[in-house]
């Protein structure tokens, strides 16, 4: 086994990298530092059918089925911001940049990617791997939206680019969209073209008691929590003035966004958004919530590992086209609890469309529903 | 004889009455609104997502391709059948299933665009991609085409508002993919449907997200003396922090063109025309008019029309739109084209653009999403002029290689289909368009899906032009 792994280690012995934390101990762990050296890696696991875990900030690595890697590939030299026009309002980014090191350039032009809020460690290439989004996708749509380019190695080692660098298009199939949620099945998303929108003139968060049947026209965001909930809005100072009159409360200048939720496991409710005063009402009250009114998203932190309650609630998602996912958990959890549930229809072509990006499997293997 | 015994299992399922086979409806679905031509072998007329599913099978039995077709507006050849083919006409799927609380429809493919919005009216909500052909061009062309129209610009492509698609496969199943859940898991498969161009199944009926009706409105028309001028503006606004809600250019002979048709009061001396509005809560919209309003003067505005209410904001908006209209009172037959550059670069491009129609004695006449980068050269022309397809043609493809050179794309919203697929490896390498070609056969393995279209033959890398086994390449 230590010969395998010494071997292997000569093998990549030009992109070694130091041992990233938290991630698995056994792998051998490289960083390489340009998308080639990323295919050669990639190439040489497909050879010898090794799995390979992609690791970016680690934020997101609660997700999805456990992977048992023999490499582990961090994007954190992949860290180049490529490509800025702003007066275009787009931005190539390699995938290893961090969120909060791209959102605080876009600021210094008034801009943003509309990425997570409070990213913590979280990488552009991760993000959009795990399919994440921000609050604000409540009027700017999700990640998914705004991805016009990506530049893919296949678990096969090809380097493969969709779409292009421009904020409508329709040439060719629309990779780009598809690799947003992918956690890897395609490869490493190395490379990403994303559509910026401008920061508003002024923003405002407004706290409320109570849910509110309706928030307005359109706010950026509105996230209800156990005892309160926030509005938050975005545009000229006269319209948040008339708004702020509307919707009463307190309210603080600037966007105060919520911290991730305290507790071992995370999970994801997705639900229509009618259903999500149904599904508060089932909550344990030991559980804390962020509920997004208009997406049906209920990101939960769960204090203690309840399979019963869990799994009680990912079937009343189901029976109604939702689901339940865990977003963390004890690594124990997972061999008891399925990280996504029940598997979508489609699953076969799910399956066959990733046998032609990594024929061999070798990307994140099993870390997508159904074991994929 | 085979395609007897083919028409008459077609018959039993459908009756005669929507079996079409007779040479002049075969030569009317031959055509979509471009002006490439094709051949049909039968059309039928499916009222129901089973039988579209049956047809498939038939069809599969009897190794014939499938067209699918919606209302037969897209410009780009999608439609237009290569070989002799099976066109599967989606207009009777027209119902319309609204769930207001979440603001979604199950919308049917043959559900018209206008219609859509029409029906949610009442509820305070429409349909956001609003393409220019909105009131004849259907929800299931609009997934085929991934298609845009000027709201597109704040609000994005169809693609941002479809949250799920019914999809007959090759093998006739009916799949669902995607739900009125955020984020379904796994692969995002109906992502990929949306703008496939057909080629992927037949998406019967789409899940789509609808979009409130804005309490304020507020429309602008600018005029300037210059080109470079509008498009200024067009940066200016963008830089002031706000995406209005649209954001059109016409150049002079367009807006002539359009006045003399829709008698707007379009301004006809005017080298440009801005047409921009902006939406929202009433305070916010007040406040960007006056903003949209300062940057146009700064940059040289000579006249600034604001619509004083609704009737002149749908006046001004019907100028627009009836655009393509319009030519057809200067010449018999036109060529629309559809590309985009960065925004940036609209001038540049445009000098170009000028300049080719010039070389190839071509009127040209141009109307944009300018806020998009997204350009629409319009060639007007007489097709019983000797050698003028040739000249339109070589004009289009000179237009498309300068946007590309620009960092720009083949298209914003019409698609690729027959049209620009030959293009293709101007934006993409081979292994680009062998990874599309492997997508596309993990669909539909024997492409019976609309054939031919979107990528050139020999995409597929050693690809002999042969249908390939499934799983050869795993």
């Amino acid at each position: 086994m230590t010969s395998v792994k010494a071997a292997l280690r000569r093998r990549l012995a030009a992109f070694l990298s130091d041992p990233i934390e938290g991630a698995p101990e056994g792998a051998v762990a490289v960083a390489p530092a340009t998308l080639a050296a990323a295919g050669e890696v990639l190439k040489t696991a497909s050879e010898h059918s090794l799995p390979v875990l992609v690791w970016g900030g680690g934020t997101h690595q609660g997700m999805g089925g456990r992977v048992d890697p023999a490499i582990v590939l961090s994007t954190a030299r992949l860290d180049a911001i490529v490509d800025w026009q702003p007066e275009d309002m787009t931005v190539v980014v390699e995938a290893g940049v961090r969120i909060a090191d791209l959102e605080e350039r876009l600021a210094e032009r008034g801009q943003t990617a509309v990425l997570p809020e409070t990213p913590g460690d979280a990488t552009v290439g991760g993000v959009i791997a795990a399919g994440i989004s921000g609050f604000r996708r409540l009027r700017y749509g999700p990640t998914r939206d705004r991805m016009l380019e990506v530049d893919l190695i296949t678990g096969d080692g090809r380097a493969i680019r969709g779409g292009g660098r421009v904020v409508k298009n329709v040439t060719g199939y629309d990779l780009p969209r598809l690799a947003a949620g992918s956690f890897g099945s395609l490869g490493l998303i190395g490379r990403v073209c994303l559509k910026l929108w401008p920061l508003p003139e002024a923003q405002r968060t407004v706290t409320l008691a109570q849910p509110q049947p309706d928030y307005g026209y359109r706010p950026l965001a509105v996230i209800e929590e156990r005892h309160q909930v926030r509005v938050y809005l975005a545009g000229t100072s006269a319209e948040i003035e008339a708004r702020t009159a509307e919707l009463g409360g307190s309210h603080e200048e600037g966007w105060s966004w919520p911290e991730p939720l305290e507790g071992s496991i995370g999970l994801s409710l997705r639900l229509a958004p009618r259903l999500l005063a149904d599904i508060l009402e089932q909550m344990p009250s030991s559980w804390s919530y962020q509920a997004l009114p208009g997406v049906g998203e209920v990101r939960v932190g769960v204090r203690d590992f309840d399979p019963e309650t869990m799994s009680a609630l990912r079937r009343w998602a189901e029976n109604r086209d939702g689901a339940l996912v865990l977003t963390d958990a004890p690594a124990s959890v997972y061999s008891t609890f399925d990280a996504w549930g029940a598997v979508p229809a489609g699953m076969e072509l799910q399956r066959r469309v990733v046998a032609r990006f990594d024929p061999d499997r070798i990307v994140n293997p099993g870390r997508l529903p159904g074991g994929l | 004889m085979r395609v007897v015994t083919f028409v008459r299992e077609l018959q039993d399922l459908l009756g005669e009455e929507r079996v079409l086979a007779d040479p002049l409806r075969r030569h009317v679905y031959g055509k979509d609104g471009g002006i490439r031509r094709g051949d049909v072998a039968v059309v039928t007329l499916p009222a129901t997502v089973g039988e579209v599913a049956e047809i498939v099978r038939i069809a599969g039995r009897h190794a014939i391709p499938v067209v699918p077709r919606g209302a037969g507006t897209g410009l780009a050849g999608g439609a237009v059948p290569t070989s002799p083919s099976l066109v599967v006409s989606l207009t009777r799927l027209t119902e319309i299933e609204v769930d207001v609380e979440s603001r979604t429809a199950w919308v049917g493919a043959g559900v018209l665009n206008l219609d859509l919005s029409k029906h949610t009216a009442a509820f305070g909500l429409h349909f956001a991609p609003d393409p220019s052909s909105q009131a004849a061009c259907t929800i299931g062309g609009n997934v085929a085409n991934n298609s845009g129209g000027p709201h597109c610009l704040a609000e994005g492509s169809t693609v941002n508002h479809v949250l799920a698609v019914e999809l007959v496969t090759a093998t006739g199943e009916v799949l669902v993919l995607g739900t009125d859940a955020p984020d379904p898991i796994g692969l995002d498969l109906r992502g990929i449907v949306v703008g496939s161009e057909g080629t992927l199944g037949i998406v019967t009926r789409a899940l789509v997200k609808l979009t409130p009706n804005p309490p304020a409105a507020r429309t602008l028309l600018a005029a300037f003396e210059r080109v470079e001028d509008a498009a200024a503006t067009v940066s200016g606004i963008i830089a002031e922090g706000i995406v209005p809600a649209a954001l059109e250019m016409m150049d002079q002979p367009m807006t002539i063109a359009v006045e003399r048709f829709v008698g707007a009061g379009f301004p006809t001396d005017a080298a440009a025309v801005l047409l921009a509005e902006v939406t929202g809560h009433p305070a916010a919209v007040a406040a960007e008019a006056e903003l949209v309003r300062a940057v146009a003067e700064s940059n040289g505005a000579t006249r600034i029309r604001v619509a004083a209410d609704q009737a002149e904001r749908d006046l001004l908006w019907k100028g627009r739109k009836a655009a393509f209209g319009a030519v057809a009172q200067l010449a018999p037959d036109y060529y629309l084209h559809d590309t985009v550059v960065p925004r940036t670069k609209l001038v540049d491009v445009l000098a170009q653009v000028y300049d080719i129609a010039d070389r190839y004695d071509l009127a040209i006449m141009n109307v944009f999403h300018a806020g998009d980068g997204n350009l629409h050269p319009l060639m007007a022309f007489d097709a019983s002029e000797e050698g003028v397809l040739d000249r339109v043609h070589a004009a289009a493809d000179e237009v498309a290689r300068v946007c590309v050179a620009a960092g720009g794309s083949l298209s914003g919203e019409h698609g690729i289909g027959l049209e620009k697929r030959d293009l293709m490896p101007l934006v993409f390498s081979e292994a680009d368009l062998d990874a599309q070609a492997r997508l596309v056969e993990a669909f539909d393995p024997d492409r019976m899906f609309n054939p031919d279209k979107v990528l050139p033959t020999g995409s597929r890398c050693f690809d002999m032009g042969r249908p390939v086994p499934e799983g050869i390449w795993i």
